[in-house]
This record gives C-alpha cells, sequence and structure tokens, in this order.
C-alpha cells in the first residue's frame, strides 16, 4: 500500500515536471529571435501569397497560446508535427536517428560502467596503496579529456592511421553498427569515466569501513560474499544516482560527437535544428532528453527501497 | 516582399550560398584540423575543366556533402547539397553545360513565335525511371508548381512574368508571359526547369521528395535509397534516354559529414572518394595523402561586401568608393583563401558573360574603375564626403575564416581612412535572415557573402540589383541602371543583351552598391579511382557523377 502510494507520488511529480518542461520547451521558441518563414527562405525571393500560405500550413499564423494547445495535443497523439528543414513529419525524422544515438549512449555507457565499476573498486580494495593513487589519477586525466579532442585522437591514429576502424558513419546491420559505434562511444564515455570511477570508489570505501563489514569479516565470512552482500549492495545507490546524471549528460555530449564522427543521430539533428530554426524538432528532442532525463531520475527514486532498504525505513519514519 | 510584383528578375538563383550549411563549405571553412605546413602561404592552382576519360565502368563510388540536402523536390532545391545531387537524377527541360552553355535537355527543341510566348518541344522515347513515359502533362504539372502558392516554390522568381502554361501537344508546352523576360527561358536549365511525373507528384503530395517520399525523374541515375541523416543512393538507370550520357557508375553514395575534419579525414583515408567545396586548410593535406586529385574549376561565385543601409555615411557613394580604396584586397584573397581566386571590380564573372560578344565583354571588364589600394585618394573622398569619424556597423557571423578575415580587414579599411566600424557577430542562423528578412537588417551597414549565379546570363546579377528587388539589400536605386537592366531583361538577342548588360555592370561598378572583392573558382577532391568530371559551377545542374567512371 505504502509503496503503491509512494509510487504513485513519484508519478505525479514526474508528469508535472514533463508537463512545465512542456511550456518552457515550447515558449523558449518564442523568446529566440528570428522567424522561422524568412530563414527558410533562405533568401530566396517567394510570392507574398506563399509566404502566407506556407506560414499556414505549419500553423505559424495562430497566436502562441493556441500553438501550444495544438502541439500538445498532437503530442498526446505521437504527432510532434511537421519539420521545416525536412518537410516531414518530426517523428520521421527522429525516429530515423533515435537508433543511432541509443545504441551510442548504450555502448558508452557499458563502458563507462565497466571500466568505472572495476577501477574504482580496485581503487577501494587497495585505499591508500600507491595502485589506488595511480587508479585516481589515471581518471583525473581521462576526465579532463573532452569529447572533441577524444574524437579528434581517436580517429587520426586509430582510423586515418592504423586503418582500423571507418572514420564516419554509423553502419548497416547490427554488427556493423557495434564496430562503427566503438570509436564514437569510447569518445563519448571517456570524460563519464571518471565519475564513477570516484563515486564507486568512494561508496565502497565508506562501506568497508564500516562496523558492519568489519563485524562480517571477523566472522570469518569469505570476503567475496562480504563484499558482494554487504559493500557493493550498500553502495550501488550512490552509483545509481550518478547514472542518472549520466544519461543525460551522455545524451547532451553525444552531439559533439556525433558531428565528429559523421553519425546521423538525434544529436547532430539537435545542432542542426537549432542552427536553421527547425522549431518542431528542437522542442521534440529537448523533450525527450528532458523525459529521458526524468524518469531515469523517478526509476532511480522508485527502486531506492530494494536497494537499499535503510532509506524506506527512513523515510517513514520521517 | 511587393518587390516581387515590380521588378522583373528571374533566377535569382543563388542568393542563398551564402546560408546556412556553409559553414563547411565556402572556400575556407574554419577549424581545419590547421596540419598541413604554412597556413599564409599561397596554394598553387590552376582552373581544369576536363579530366582523363575513365578507362571503363566503375561498381560504385562516394562523395560527400557537407550538409544533408533539404529536400530532393525541385521546387525547393536551392543550395549546394540539395542541386548536386538532384542534378544527377532529375532533368530540366534545357541542359547547363560544364561550359555553362545551355543546349536542349527534355526539350528537344524550343520556339518563341513573339515575345510573350515560349514553346517548348519534348523528346520522344524518355522516360521516367518508373517506366511511364514522359508527356507534356508532366511538363505542365511540373511547371506549374513554381506558380502555386501552397507550394512556395523557392524558383518562383524564375516564374514571376508567368501568365499561364498550357499542353499544346502530346509532347508540346506553351508558356505564355505577361511580359516579355529573356531569363525566363535562361532559367529552363536549372532546377526551375525540372520535369517529374504528374502521376508521382499527385501520389507523394507533401512528402514529394523528402526522405520517406523520393522522387520519379528521367536523369542518368535514379534515387534508390535516402537514409536519413546519413547518406543517399543513387542507381544507374539503365532505360536512360541519352545512350552518350548514361552513367559509367552503377551507383554513387552520398554521405553526409557536417564537420569539415570529419570530411576531410574520410577524404585523405579514401573512405569516400570525392567532395566538391573543400575547406581551403585542407587542400595541403588532401595533396600530401596521395589518395587523389585536389582540382579546381570555373566558378561563377563572387566573394563580396552587402552593403545595407544606404542612410548611413555609406550613402554617399564616395565613401563606398574610399572603403573600396582602402581595402587590401590581395591581402584578403590571400588571408581569407590562401590566394585561390582573383580580386576583382566588378560583380560578374566571365564565365557567365559567353553569349556576350568580345567587344562588350572588354567593355564590361575592362571599360571600368579599378580600385587598386591607394590609401591618400581614400582619405581625400572621405575629407570630402565630410564623415571622419563616423560609425558603420558591419556584421559577420562565426561561419568560416573567410568571415572573420574580411570583418577583420573591412574594419581595417575603415579605421585606415578615418571611419569607425563596429563588427557585431551574430549565430548564423541570424546571419541568414539577413538576406531574406528586412527586419533582421535594420541598424546593419554592411556584410559579407559569396554571392553565385545559377544561369549562364551575367544579367542575373544586375536584375536583383534594380530599385525594389528582394535581394537589393541596401534599397540603393539608379534610374539609368533600372533602365538598361530592364531593357536588358526584356531583350531576346544575347548580343544585343550583352552590350546593355555591360553597360549595367559598369554603372555598378562606378556606383558600387555592393563592394566586390574577389571571384574564386570550385573546388573538388576526386579519388584515385575515379575520373571523368569536367569541373565547374555547374555540377549544381549538370549531371556530373554520370561521367565519373573508373580511373
Amino acid at each position: 500500500m505504502k509503496t503503491a502510494r509512494r509510487v504513485a507520488g513519484k508519478l505525479a511529480g514526474l508528469l508535472l515536471t514533463l508537463f512545465l518542461a512542456s511550456l518552457l520547451v515550447f515558449f523558449s521558441r518564442f523568446v529566440v529571435p528570428g522567424d522561422p518563414i524568412s530563414f527558410l527562405l533562405r533568401g530566396r525571393k517567394p510570392s507574398p501569397e506563399a509566404v502566407a500560405e506556407i506560414t499556414a500550413q505549419y500553423g505559424l499564423d495562430l497566436p502562441p497560446w493556441q500553438q501550444y494547445i495544438n502541439w500538445l495535443l498532437g503530442l498526446l497523439q505521437g504527432d510532434f508535427g511537421r519539420s521545416l528543414q525536412y518537410r516531414q513529419d518530426v517523428s520521421v525524422v527522429i525516429g530515423e536517428r533515435l537508433p543511432v544515438t541509443l545504441t551510442l549512449v548504450a555502448m558508452a555507457g557499458l563502458i563507462i560502467a565497466v571500466v568505472g565499476l572495476i577501477s574504482g573498486a580496485i581503487a577501494a580494495l587497495n585505499h591508500g596503496k600507491p595502485l589506488d593513487r595511480s587508479i585516481l589519477i589515471f581518471l583525473t586525466v581521462l576526465g579532463a579529456i573532452p569529447s572533441f579532442v577524444g574524437s579528434i585522437v581517436l580517429i587520426a591514429v586509430f582510423a586515418v592511421q592504423l586503418g582500423w576502424f571507418p572514420t564516419f558513419g554509423s553502419g548497416e546491420g547490427f554488427w556493423d553498427r557495434i564496430y562503427h559505434l566503438i570509436l564514437p562511444s569510447i569518445a563519448l564515455g571517456i570524460v563519464f569515466i571518471v565519475l564513477v570511477g570516484k563515486v564507486t570508489r568512494s561508496a565502497m570505501v565508506e562501506q568497508l569501513g564500516r562496523e558492519h563489514v568489519e563485524v562480517a569479516t571477523s566472522r570469518g565470512i569469505a570476503s567475496g560474499t562480504v563484499l558482494r552482500r554487504h559493500v557493493l549492495r550498500n553502495a550501488l545507490m550512490p552509483i545509481l544516482t550518478v547514472s542518472g546524471v549520466l544519461v543525460a549528460g551522455l545524451m547532451v555530449a553525444s552531439t559533439i560527437v556525433e558531428a565528429a564522427f559523421g553519425l546521423a543521430g538525434i544529436g547532430s539533428l539537435l545542432v542542426q535544428s537549432v542552427d536553421r530554426l527547425d522549431f518542431p524538432v528542437v522542442q521534440a528532442i529537448v523533450l525527450l532528453v528532458v523525459t529521458a532525463f526524468v524518469v531515469m531520475n523517478a526509476i532511480v527514486d522508485i527502486l531506492e527501497p530494494w536497494v537499499d532498504p535503510r532509506s524506506a525505513a527512513g523515510a517513514g519514519a520521517r | 516582399m511587393n518587390s516581387s510584383r515590380t521588378s522583373r528578375v528571374v533566377a535569382l538563383g543563388a542568393t542563398a550560398l551564402l546560408t546556412v550549411g556553409l559553414a563547411a563549405c565556402t572556400p575556407a571553412a574554419d577549424d581545419g584540423g590547421g596540419g598541413g605546413g604554412d597556413d599564409s602561404k599561397s596554394l598553387q592552382w590552376e582552373l581544369t575543366t576536363k579530366t582523363d576519360a575513365p578507362s571503363g565502368d566503375i561498381d560504385s563510388f562516394s562523395f560527400a556533402l557537407y550538409a544533408e540536402p533539404y529536400s530532393l523536390d525541385y521546387a525547393y532545391a536551392f543550395d549546394y547539397p540539395d542541386n548536386q545531387v538532384l542534378a544527377n537524377v532529375c532533368e530540366s527541360l534545357l541542359l547547363l553545360n560544364p561550359d555553362f552553355t545551355l543546349t536542349p535537355g527534355l526539350a528537344e527543341s524550343f520556339e518563341q513565335p513573339d515575345d510573350m510566348t515560349w514553346v517548348y518541344n519534348l523528346r520522344e522515347g524518355v522516360t521516367f525511371h518508373d517506366g511511364t513515359p514522359l508527356t507534356a502533362a508532366d511538363a505542365v504539372a511540373s511547371m506549374s508548381r513554381h506558380i502555386n502558392p501552397e507550394v512556395g516554390s523557392s524558383w518562383f522568381s524564375a516564374y514571376q512574368n508567368v501568365a499561364s502554361i498550357e499542353q499544346t501537344g502530346d509532347l508540346q508546352v506553351t508558356v505564355h508571359m505577361t511580359t516579355p523576360d529573356s531569363q525566363f527561358n535562361l532559367g529552363m536549365g536549372g532546377s526551375a526547369g525540372v520535369i517529374e511525373s504528374a502521376a508521382t507528384l499527385a501520389a507523394a503530395g507533401a512528402d514529394y521528395g523528402n526522405s520517406t517520399g523520393g522522387v520519379n525523374c528521367t536523369g542518368p541515375f535514379s534515387l534508390s535509397e535516402w537514409k536519413s541523416g546519413e547518406s543517399i543512393t543513387l542507381t544507374r538507370y539503365d532505360d536512360y534516354w541519352n545512350k552518350d550520357k548514361a552513367a559509367k557508375s552503377g551507383e554513387v553514395k552520398f554521405v553526409f559529414m557536417s564537420d569539415s575534419n570529419a570530411r576531410v579525414n574520410a577524404l585523405k583515408s579514401g573512405d569516400v572518394d570525392g567532395s566538391w567545396m573543400l575547406p581551403i586548410e585542407a587542400v595541403d593535406q588532401l595533396r600530401a595523402s596521395g589518395k587523389g586529385d585536389v582540382l579546381f574549376g570555373p566558378g561563377t561565385a563572387v566573394s563580396q561586401l552587402v552593403i545595407s543601409n544606404l542612410d548611413g555615411p555609406l550613402g554617399d557613394v564616395r565613401v563606398r568608393k574610399a572603403l573600396m580604396l582602402a581595402l587590401d584586397r590581395e591581402g584578403v584573397l590571400q588571408a581569407a583563401a590562401r590566394g585561390v581566386g582573383e580580386v576583382t571590380d566588378v560583380h560578374t564573372t566571365k564565365s557567365v558573360w559567353g553569349m556576350a560578344s568580345d567587344a562588350d565583354r572588354k567593355a564590361a571588364f575592362e571599360d571600368i574603375t579599378h580600385y587598386d589600394q591607394n590609401l591618400e585618394e581614400a582619405k581625400k573622398l572621405i575629407a570630402e564626403a565630410g564623415v571622419e569619424g563616423e560609425e558603420i556597423t558591419f556584421v559577420t557571423a562565426p561561419i568560416g575564416n573567410d568571415f572573420a578575415v574580411i570583418s577583420q580587414a573591412a574594419a581595417a579599411a575603415a579605421q585606415s581612412i578615418g571611419l569607425k566600424m563596429k563588427i557585431e557577430s551574430v549565430s548564423p542562423g541570424a546571419y541568414t535572415a539577413l538576406f531574406s528578412d528586412p527586419s533582421a537588417r535594420e541598424g546593419v551597414d554592411m556584410f559579407y557573402t559569396v554571392w553565385y549565379l545559377s544561369s549562364p546570363d551575367a544579367l542575373e546579377m544586375y536584375s536583383v540589383l534594380r530599385t525594389g528587388d528582394f535581394s537589393n539589400y541596401g534599397n540603393w536605386s539608379n534610374p539609368e541602371f533600372d533602365e538598361t537592366v530592364n531593357k536588358a531583361v526584356t531583350t531576346m538577342d544575347p548580343a544585343e543583351r550583352g552590350a546593355l548588360t555591360a553597360k549595367a555592370q559598369q554603372i555598378a561598378n562606378a556606383e558600387l552598391p555592393w563592394l566586390p572583392l574577389y571571384e574564386g573558382p570550385i573546388s573538388l577532391f576526386m579519388g584515385e579511382r575515379i575520373t571523368g568530371v569536367q569541373p565547374s559551377m555547374m555540377f549544381l545542374y549538370f549531371p556530373w557523377a554520370a561521367q565519373l567512371g573508373a580511373r
């Protein structure tokens, strides 16, 4: 019962956040200077009738609030409007590019999780020793490499010089896509490894120093079991919390990586669409990223009591 | 907006070069990846109009585009990426050749029974890519879209003097004009003259020409796949009517690479076989890569400073001349384009003067004022005009190295003659709006652009500088000029028109409604596997990819 009410509360909060985000996303476009129609003309000489006709076709002749209502009603039916630059449904334009970005983010996420968790764990188990310090320095160095620098170096070395990987494109079919996305996902993930690595390390160090772990160890329970049951499980929460931030960060950072590797993802689409005042596409992508971020955080919130029973108890007591 | 009704221009084409994706395209895109040698050194270059004929057919090759086409609908194809792909898929009534001549295309012949009527006789035995035959009904449906406000065609200006388009035979189309217009027919070699299947237009509706709707034309290649955001693949059309111009490649794949480093890397590594419009900084690296040739073909583009406000100091022709005399244009060419190009005092290139007589061409390019750098003279003019210390606003955008170089050079020139110049940097989007939105030009005295023509007639340039024209950004007005250009537009005889156009060029050269800086060629990288292309600005309208075969 309590759980159900909690989840329902979270969901209501989520919907409210999304609603507010939709207002912000939609009306921010009216603050941006420039008229999408005159931009679309790109210096061409139209007939005045045509300008009026196109304005009406895109519903841009309506008052803003009415445009918002139409947009929102469309969204609820899965209709994101029509892209001005591609003269195509936004859902088609985004739908064709989303798989690339999702695969890229997933692969980068995997790299971050594996390298970050392992290096963080090793550092924690060697707390205070030279290995711990080396790992910390290594992670800090990785974290200081911006995605665009990573991209340039990776392409120059592994694609142009050595020729091991393609210089651009997202490939066709499953394996080819994975192959094409290896360098981009490394370039994308590299900055974030430090985040997961450091959080993992400090969370585990904290847990390792706790009484119950020391007690468990002194009772002679196998160290693997202690690590699994007591240390990792309790250290998981901060790591999960960080991953919520990570998802949004990855999606945003993917714009740079996608451009560098010539990938047709929603990141590069966003940059292009902003530049070309293609508002329907910009609004849809921003809303998508916001939704991913909000949903991710809600999931973490909802999972919290299962991962860490103490937080549920704490919440109940308050 | 009312300008389009009063003016009689046609085929303003181009203007949009300026725009958008530009980023990576103008002769000097930014970033460039540096690397290759001394950036201030002039590049070795020469014009190439022909490359070795192919030794045979090739299965496929790939080309990089700096941006994805907006649309392959000929009514909206108005920029480099759109037109260079479309030119290989869709054909026009007339054909614009790489040497800037206009020859029969889908229309086997055309007649002009009187000044107000154009009659096009379509070729027999031409089929669309779906196998259906070309008829006059297709031509009427295709051409009528340009005057349909619901379509909002980008090529409307070519049709602005059209009264009606009708079918006058199974293979004959007659166009009636509201006023004599020599430029209408010249426009039929570009996208304004493309003929698409009427049935396809009706069936595809609003999705016609986008990545799901596609196109169905008569060209040497058919559109087989458009992977949105990534690539467009064309396949050879085996039933193409013109055996001489049939494609020598089974397939062409255009990949979209907006990042200029990514594009250069793909060319250097041989992953992509070619690309038009290279970032000038990358030329050394590309040459050093040994993966192909960097070529330069004749263009129609002139880099110029658009004067967008004649109410300020620049309203005085002496100030415009002074600024021109103060500019180190050789230095600008060097710094912005590494010397690839030529300083010019006029607004057009010789390439679009093919129809004029030698005498007219000489008048247009030699009997003019030459603005060699002369600070003394410039200062004298400024003193005469009495504008010392006044301020000019120059708007630029972070689009390419040339934008940065030229805005700085203009500021330096202004300062050297006692004017103040404020450089305002705006976003590429806001910069683009300068070309279509008068309110965006408020408070802006000048801006830089690379203006190209898409018709083989220099008159296209001067028609946009008439009083009231949409693209006459500074509202410059000169009755003698207007009269000369208007007369030229209604003059059907090319030689007679040439003489009038030469006069228009002389007036513009003396009055400087815009300040011409330099003209530049169109660049091309042709990979080691392919050959046969004729490098030329007309790659926007001529099926150039069909010429490329195995080296």
